[in-house]
Parts: structure tokens; sequence; C-alpha cells
């Protein structure tokens, strides 16, 4: 703490000067295009600077940058050795300011006495500023360098000795063993296993991150045969002990097996684990798992231990990748749950999403443990210790860039440094990012986050870098969700494009944008219809993302989408409606049916001027009148073949003050029970049954292809030709009833392609 | 008792009170044993179907008037079921090929063919043929009417159809020319005063000339809603005299609504209050064509005389794409912010297009 004020106040004067850069900035913010000679200086920054000359310091950006895009920039501090943070605290060193800054955001900043610089501030900070060994900033920052570097060492060597013990014990066993057997296992040379293997954590402490979780896991563990005594009837103090298996859920490569694993075994556990690479059908599942209490870990370590080791009657089952069992392993997941149920072994599944729908039945007997990603900072330190005792120099923001990049997966970052050893013993920042994205994972975003990406104001930002293919991409992640989402909330941003305007012209403009956006999703649609249609021009859905997402998205990018509140992105009402609007329809359509006897309009003129005639007659007389006006109404109904269930959809179909809520509120419980049991005790004239209530059996609709559509059009000034013949193909039982169809077959010329098309259409009509 | 509208149809064809020449001509058709397939086309109210009625009255006599209701159930080959009505009496049967979506193609095809192969099977009846109707013949889809063509020729010795349609506009040319084209324009207000006069006859009163003019001023020429509206005025006000308000329907005042949003404010927050107003006038089953003509309407009458023009013409333009499109409320919606746009332009008297 001492330090911290010690250093602030010696960087005083840069403060000023920092005030100075911003409100040049300011004034360059309003002319639009200064930032012209800051593209020109990012080029040339980018190889030069010196390596780590922002080691140790704090970055945060606000506002958009007129040079870098949001991306750039924070590569160009990474690639320094700084780091950035979302928001700004104590200990943020500079905050960047770009345009548009929140004005509150501002005063904050000012409040709390932090450093600001602007854009061309950060870059000619990034060009002069020395590393390490420059100020005390900095001998603090080297040395924290250094003791990470020492960590990573110290650890390193520990390893070593931890290894060549084992090797030395392993080396006594098979002595023993060779003694006594004449041949040995010998256990595998440590340098020939994957370094995944070789580096899997020993101890507790060695695992990144979940220590809570993992906590948890061995208490359950340590209490698990006194629950078992207990009958599992006393939860303890997390709540555990009531369950006899836990579900541990993460994404790959966080350790969770290894955590298992490593628990059970500080435990005093044996675990036995299987895993997708063993059939786990139901019937394997309930005969392999007959675990109770022999120890199957001697049987399996192999011949050396056998009479070298105790049985204990301590082991756990560990069911690995749960939700991989699936096809061959029918019925795995529900037999696994049985033997949860009367297990007298403690049992870790362990899934990746614990929302499968395969999971459901082991989520009620199960506790769930979800395990999150890990900390950058967490992984940095183990990887750097792995690094050193590789002998491979990777500095920390080479290694943050590839935990980041293949999201706090730790195997896969020793298997990209395990690769990249083979070739060479350092690693750059550029070679590292380039490592990274070859290895990046394809993430699916949810329609949400995309809806949020679209709208936002970076993707379409002058600096933004995304191609016009990227941003297509966004719409393929979810091509039937995405269009609907954007028609849903394109009206929610504050348009970045109305940043220069006031008054009344703001108000033109935006209305123009939103003019631009809606007649650009109508277009959307149209070409939608041509892709659903009987057409199914699939090839067309490149131009659907374009009319239907990227362009409207172009027009009313901007801040404003919130994650909560009137303006958050919200799931399409289109999908909630349009099923509602069906089912209203179909019920419209069977009281059109029902007062056909009586009535001749067709479904539309029904809801249009029947229901709100007939409104007066079975409906308002329950609301002004009550129950003495059921009679009335039933004869009314009657008199039509409207049944009960008619009378509710009749409500339901009314809107503005003939709604069904407020129409429903008018009339008494009374009235409506009166009025049910007064139906239901009477019998009624009835229009028809419907063919389900008869059980018919409904008749196959053949499927064949759609008539050829081209000769349906501009049909008049053809002749009408007397051989007239049926579409070949199109049906084809007439084909063979049809006597003239010998007319087509005189013409073989015009069996292929357009030629086709057009003599039919001529011969047609 | 049924509603006036329903009690009081003229059932032959000589007690239709309006369009003389097309009864007469209807007659002599259906007495000349060469009876074609023909296409019934005019506004909704204007009685369409019940010429229908009267003409296969006089076809077939007074059998046609004994009405069964069945429902058949199909499969679609993707295992969907397909519930279809149909009216019939003996002599003729009467679908809605627009119930089965999609697949009014095959639903045509089949039905047709079924009805096509068996003869008339009672020997007194007055045709050889049967009558098929087939009403909203101008929602059928493409794929339909081109399975309609062919069939309307083969089975022509054992069936004719009749089309029922609002507008010929959606149906291909070669089915408007292998029928007989019948348009029954809506009644003018004269004649629409007959047939009032008539109902309140038959009903046992009569009616205020003045409160007919009223009536037929707010039903547009569509005689089914001013019969309707002349019940109700009745019910409200039994001696129909004096001040009539007559009550809109629901879903009209509500279109009136959204118009008035529309005028009053512009923004995206409105847009979004209005786009669930469509949602909910939507769902309710009001086609969407008619709330954007009575939206337009209604917005027209608040507006400068500059800018009816326009809002016209875009209305016509988006009613264009709703028809072609899949998702109606994108179609409404564009034309409401584009009204929004120029009404605004307007207001500042500014034209932006101007200012790139």
């Amino acid at each position: 703490m001492d330090v911290d004020t010690s250093h602030k106040t010696r960087r005083k004067p840069t403060a000023t000067s920092g005030n100075a850069t911003r409100n040049l900035g300011r004034t360059t913010s309003t002319t639009p295009h200064a930032s012209g000679s800051n593209l020109k200086d990012i080029t040339v920054l980018t190889g030069t600077g010196d390596p780590n000359c922002l080691a140790g310091l704090a970055f945060v950006f606000t506002g958009e940058l007129r040079g870098l895009s949001r991306g750039e920039a924070v590569d160009l501090v990474a690639r320094y050795g700084g780091r950035v943070t979302a928001g700004p605290s104590g200990k943020t060193d500079y905050v960047v300011l770009g345009d548009n800054v929140n004005p509150s955001k501002l005063a904050a900043l000012e409040r709390h006495g932090l450093k600001t610089l602007d854009e061309a501030g950060f870059l000619a900070l990034v060009a002069a500023r020395k590393g390490q060994g420059a100020g005390r900033v900095d001998d603090r920052t080297s040395q924290k360098l250094g003791k990470q570097a020492e960590a990573a060492q110290t650890a390193a060597r520990k390893m070593d000795r931890r290894e060549e013990k084992a090797a030395m014990e392993q080396g006594c066993a098979s002595a023993s063993a060779s003694a006594s057997a004449g041949t040995a296992p010998k256990g595998p040379d440590p340098s020939a296993q994957l370094w995944t293997t070789r580096y899997a954590p020993q101890s507790l402490k060695e695992i990144c991150g979940n220590k809570s979780q993992i906590e948890l896991l061995q208490q359950w563990l340590r209490d698990w045969p006194a629950s078992l005594s207990a009958g599992f009837k006393k939860p303890g103090k997390s709540g555990m002990n009531i369950f006899r298996a836990v579900l541990i859920t993460g994404p790959p490569g966080i350790g969770k097996t290894t955590s298992a694993h490593l628990v059970a075994r500080l435990a005093g556990y044996t675990p036995v684990e299987l895993n997708a690479s063993d059939a786990r059908s139901k019937k394997l599942v309930e005969s392999s798992v007959n675990v109770s209490n022999a120890s199957l870990g001697a049987y399996m370590a192999g011949g050396a231990e056998k009479d070298g080791v105790k049985l204990k009657d301590r082991t756990v089952l560990i069911m690995d990748e749960v939700d991989g069992m699936s096809a061959g392993d029918r019925g795995g997941v529900v037999a696994l749950n049985a033997i949860i149920k009367k297990s007298k072994v403690p049992i870790i599944c362990i899934a990746n999403d614990r929302g499968a729908q395969k999971l459901k039945p082991l989520v009620a007997n199960t506790f769930s443990l979800p395990f999150q990603r890990p900390q950058a900072n967490m992984i940095r330190s183990r990887i750097m210790t792995i690094a050193f005792k590789e002998k491979m120099a990777v500095p920390a923001n080479v290694i943050d860039q590839l935990v980041a990049s293949a999201q706090a997966d730790i195997r896969q970052v020793l298997n990209m440094l395990a690769v990249w050893r083979l070739s060479s013993d350092r690693m750059g920042f550029d070679e590292g990012k380039a490592l990274g994205k070859m290895n990046a994972k394809y993430t699916i975003m949810t329609p949400f986050e995309i809806t949020h990406k679209m709208l936002g104001p970076a993707l379409f930002a002058p600096t933004a870098r995304e191609t016009l293919g990227d941003k297509m991409e966004l719409y393929f992640q979810d091509f039937s969700l995405m269009p609907l989402f954007i028609q849903e909330n394109y009206l929610k941003t504050e348009p970045s494009l109305l940043r220069n305007y006031d008054g009344p012209m703001r108000v033109l403009k935006e209305l123009e944008l939103m003019d631009k956006a809606a007649s650009s999703i109508s277009d959307g649609d149209l070409v939608d219809a041509l892709i659903h249609g009987p057409e199914q021009h699939w090839a067309l859905m490149p131009l659907h993302a374009v009319c239907a997402t990227v362009r409207p998205a172009s027009f009313l990018y901007g801040p404003g989408l919130l994650y909560h509140g009137p303006r958050a992105v919200s799931f399409p009402q289109w999908l909630g409606q349009n099923s509602k609007q069906t089912k209203l329809t179909r019920q419209l359509g069977d009281i059109q049916i029902r007062m056909r006897l009586r009535v001749s309009g067709d479904r539309a003129e029904m809801r249009q001027t029947y229901i709100p005639a007939l409104f007066p007659h079975i409906v308002q007389p329950l609301m002004v009148v009550g129950a003495s006006a059921v009679q009335e109404v039933i004869e009314k109904m009657d008199e039509y073949y409207l049944t009960k269930e008619d009378w509710d959809a009749i409500v339901e179909l009314g809107v503005d003050d003939r709604k069904d809520v407020a129409v429903l509120k008018k009339i008494s419980a009374a009235t409506k029970t009166a009025l049910t049991r007064k139906y239901n005790s009477s019998s009624h004239p009835i229009a028809f049954h419907k063919a389900t209530e008869l059980g018919k059996v409904p008749k196959k609709l053949p499927g064949g292809p759609a008539p050829d559509l081209e000769d349906a059009f501009d049909v008049d000034e053809v002749a009408e030709d007397a051989s007239d013949d049926e579409n070949p193909g199109k049906d084809a039982d007439d084909f063979s009833k049809d006597k003239l169809i010998k007319a087509s077959k005189k013409k073989p010329a015009a069996k292929k392609g357009k030629t086709k098309a057009r003599v039919t259409k001529a011969k047609k009509g | 008792m049924s509603l006036w509208v329903d009690m009081y149809r003229p059932r032959a064809l000589d007690d239709l009170h309006y369009h003389q020449g097309l009864s007469a001509r209807l007659k002599s058709l259906a007495a000349s044993g060469d009876f074609p397939h023909m296409l019934f086309y005019g506004p909704s109210g204007a009685g369409k179907k019940t010429r229908i009625t009267c003409t296969l009255r006089q076809l077939f006599g007074p059998g046609v008037e004994k009405l069964k209701i069945d429902q058949r159930v199909f499969l679609s080959p993707s295992k969907r079921k397909i519930e279809v009505n149909i009216v019939q009496s003996n002599f003729h049967i009467e679908i809605t090929p627009s119930e089965a979506g999609n697949y009014d193609r095959v639903v045509i095809q089949e039905l047709l063919k079924e009805i096509a192969q068996t003869q008339q099977v009672d020997l007194n009846a007055k045709q050889r043929f049967k009558v098929v109707i087939i009403n909203e013949a101008d929602s059928l889809s493409r794929d339909a009417q081109a399975a309609l063509r062919r069939t309307m020729e083969k089975y022509m010795s054992n069936m004719r159809i009749i089309l029922c349609a609002n507008s010929t506009s959606r149906l291909i040319a070669p089915i408007k020319s292998r029928c007989l084209l019948m348009r029954v324009a809506a009644p003018d207000n004269t004649e629409m005063q007959t047939v009032l006069t008539h109902v309140s006859r038959r009903a046992g009163f009569d009616l205020p000339p003045d409160a007919a003019q009223e009536i037929i001023q707010d039903s547009g020429g569509n005689l089914r809603k001013a019969i309707l509206v002349l019940e109700a005025l009745k019910m409200q006000s039994p001696d129909l005299s004096g001040p009539l308000t007559i009550a809109k329907p629901d879903w009209e005042t509500y279109c009136q609504k959204v118009a008035n949003l529309i005028v009053t404010e512009q923004t995206p927050a409105r847009v979004m209050e209005i786009r669930t107003k469509f949602y909910e006038l939507l769902s309710h089953c009001i086609p969407p064509t008619v709330i954007l003509k009575t939206v337009a309407e209604a917005v027209v009458s608040q507006v400068d005389e500059t800018l009816k023009a326009e809002i016209m013409h875009w209305a016509a333009f988006y009613e264009v794409r709703m028809r072609i499109g899949s998702k109606k409320i994108y179609h409404l919606e564009a034309w409401v912010v584009k009204v929004m746009s120029l009404y605004k332009q307007s207001f500042y008297q500014f034209d932006i297009s101007e200012f790139e």
C-alpha cells in the first residue's frame, strides 16, 4: 500500500501531461478525419517499441479509438507486457480515452485521479517508454517478474527431484520384481510420455483453479464412510453428505478427471475409472460395476504390486465422460443411476454439459459440482514452470495469449507447447498468436451474444477489422434465429451514425436509418421466401444474411443494447405470436365450418364481421345480464351449431376492448359455471363429428414432385394446342392412361433443359 | 333464431334483388344443359355464395340445400395430419383447399380425382355432372392451380368446377381461360337500400331512410356487414330514430388506435409499441392486408394532402411484398417506419434525401 501511494505521487507530473493530451484529444475529436496519421503509426509501432516496455502497467480502454480497433489496442498492450482490465480501479495506471466517452465516466475518472491518455499519447508511450530498469515502478515489476521466474524454477526443481525419486522407487521395485519373477515391466520413461501425463498435477496445490470445488469433493469423500453408515440421512455442513455420487461438470481440459483421481488417491481410495472407451450399456454397467468392497486398484496396476499392496476396501468409481454414453450405450445412464441409488462405493461422474438432456436422470441423485475455467494467472505460473523445465523461453504474455486462445484449456496449451518444442525452444508474441489462432476452438455463440455483437458499437465502427465475410459468418452461426433476433432488437440501439447530428436533423436522420434498416429486413423476408418456399433456393443464403442481418445492423449499430431492462436483447416475439396465430386460425376454421350450414362467409369474413356481430348475442348478455341470460345465449349458439369450445374461441379472438381477459373479467364466475353446467346438461345439434373423434384412418398423400411452374406464366399469348398433354413425370398414373402422350414422344429433343420448358410451355396453355 | 342475414337470404335466382342481368344469365345457363366451369369473383358481402347456391338450386332442385359436413384427414409425406372440411349435398361438394396450407395441391388432386371418377348415382338427378365448389380460390398456391387446370378438362363429363374468389389477380391465366367469369360487383347504394328495406319489412318494421343511408355509408358495399349492422342497431335502439352511432368492430377501432400512434409520435420506441399491436391483430386472425389497408386509410385521413398519395403508394408497395414474403410483420413495420419518416420530413418541411 505504501509503495502504491508513493509511486502515485511520484507520477503526478505525468498525470498533468496526461490531462493535457486528453484535452488535445477532445479538440481533435471535433475534426472528423484526424486519424490517418495514427494508422501509419501502428504499423510502425508493432515492430518497434522496447520489449516489455509496458510491463507491470494496467490499462483501461474506454470510448472508441480512431486508428486502432479495440482488439488491436489490447494486443499492443499484451505484446509489450502490460495488461488490460475491463474497468478502472485503484491499480489502473492509464486510462486510454477514445471518442464519445460517457461524460459521467469521465467525471468518475477525474474524481479518482486516474491518469488518462488519448490514442496518440498511448502510442507515444509505447514508442518512447523504455523497458525494465527505467524507474521504480519498473523495478517493482522486474522484481515481480524475477520472482515469478524464480518460483517457476524452484517448482521445476521440485518436479525434477520428484521424478528422480519416482524413478528410483520404480527401479527398486522392478529390481525386486525381477529378482522374484525374472522379467519385469519397466515403468515408462518420463521423457517418452505426453506432457499432459508427465506434468499432471501430483498434489492439490498444483491443480489450477477450482479450489473450493476440490475442497468440497475432498470433504465429501472423507465423510463418505460415515455417511454410508448414517444411511445418507445427515446432510453435513455442505449438504453433500446425502448423496452417494457427485457429478462434476465443466468444459474440457480444466482438470476434472485429474482432480477426481488426485482427490481420490489423496483420500486413500483407489480410483477405478470407466470412460467412453469402455462399452457402458445397461447390461455391462450393471455387471461390471459390481464393485462393492474389493479394490480393483491393485489388480489394475499390474502384476508387480500383486503381493506388495494390501487390498483396501476403499474404492471410488469414476465414471468419466458420462455424457458420452450414447448410441451403443443404450440405457447406460439409467443403469448408472440405478447403481448410484444403492452403491456401496462413492461414485464420481464427470461430464461436460450439465444441462444435457441425457444427464437428466442423474441430476436428482448426484451432487452437482460445476468446475469453472481457471483464470489465466493461475495457469500461467504452472505453464511457466513446465516451460522452464523443458528449457523453453516463453514469456508470460505469450502464455497468456495461448491460454486465452485455448479458452483456459490447460491440456490444449500443453499440447501446443509440446508440439512447438519439437521445432524451437522459444516462442515470440506473434508466433504464439498464430499458434493460438491455428488451434482456436470453434466456439458457438448464443443468438443473444451474436445480437449484442452485431448491433453493438464495435462491429461496424470505422476501426473494425471484420470483413463482410466475418459479419455474415455470425448469421450462419444460427441462420434460422438470427434474422428474427435482429428484427426484434434492431430498434433498441442508440445509433452511432447519429453522433454528429443534432435537433431536427437528428430526428430525421434517425428515421431515415430506421427506414433503411426496416426495408432491408423486408427485402430479407422476400429472400427468405425464396429459400424456404417451393423453389428452395438455398444458394441465396448469403444474400439473406446480408439483407436480414448485416445490412440492418450496419445502419443502426451503436451502444445502448443492455443485458436487462427494457433495452435488453429480447427473444423474438415472432415465434410465440406465430404459433398463437396458427392455433387461433385453426379454431376460427372450426367455428367457420360449424356455422357453414347457416352462413356463407369464409374464415376472414367470419372473423371480421360475424364475430363482432355475434358478440352482442352470445357474449355480451353474459357480461351485462349475468346468469339469467344463459338460456338465451345457448339457444343462439345452438342455432349456429356452436359448442362451448367455440364460445371460448370466440372470446379469445377478440382484440382491444373485446380482448379475452377484459371480457372474461366482466363475466362473473357464477355466470361462467352456469353456462358450462347448463350447456353440458342439455343436448345440442351437432353439425358434424370431427374425423379424429371418429378415429378415421388418415389417407396418405403422395409426396411426388411439384409440377413445373414455368409453363404457368405468360400463357395467354400462346395459342391453345389441341394435343394438350400432362407434364411428364408429374403424375405417373395419368401418364399411362393418357392416350395423347404420344404427341410428346414425337419430340425427343424437347426432353432436356430449357428447351423442354419452352416446348411444354408452347404446347400447354 | 338466426341472424337476419342468414334468415332472409334469398334461395332462388328469382328472389335476388340486384344484378338481375347476371341472374337471368345464370338461369339460362342452368337450363341449357351445357353448363361451363365458372369463376365467381367480387368483394366480400356482394353475394357470390348466395348466387352460387341459387344456381345450384336451379340446376338440381331443392336437394342441394340438404347439406352435410364431413371432415377428411390426410397424412402429409412428413406424417403431419391435415384436416380438410368438406360440405356436400348429393349433387355438389364444397371445399376450401387453403385449409390444407402448403399441401393444397395434393389435397385438391386427391379429392377431385375421387369425385370425378364416380358418376352421378342418383338416376333422377337433373344433371349428369356433379359440381365442385372451390372456396378462397385466390389463395390457392400456384402448384395447386397448375394441378387444377388439367383436371378441369379431363373430367369435364362428370364434374363442373365453380371457383369462388375475391379477385382474379392471383389466379393463373390458364385457369381463368377455362372458366366462365362471373363478376359479382358490390351492390350500389340504391340496391343496398332495396335489400335493407326488404329485410326490415320481413323482420316487421319500417326502416327510416336516414338510418339506411347511415348503414350503407358505413358498410362500404358489403351487404352482409350492412344487414348485420342493421340488426345490431335495431337491438340497440328499437325505433332507429335520431343520431345513430354505428359501433365499429373491435379490430377496426384497434387499427384506428395504431394509426393514431403513428401520427402522434415517431420514435423507435413507438415503432416497437406498434409492433406489439400488429402482433396482437395478426395473431387474432385479422389478415395482414386488411390491417394495412385499414391503418393506411386511417393515417391518410389525418395527414396533409401532400402526403396522402405517398403513404398510399408505400402501402401498396409493402402489400405486394407481404403477399410474396412470409413474415407479414416485417413489411407492416417497414411501412410504418416509412410513413413516420415521411411524416416527420413533411413536418420539418425537409427532404432528407438531398443531404448525404
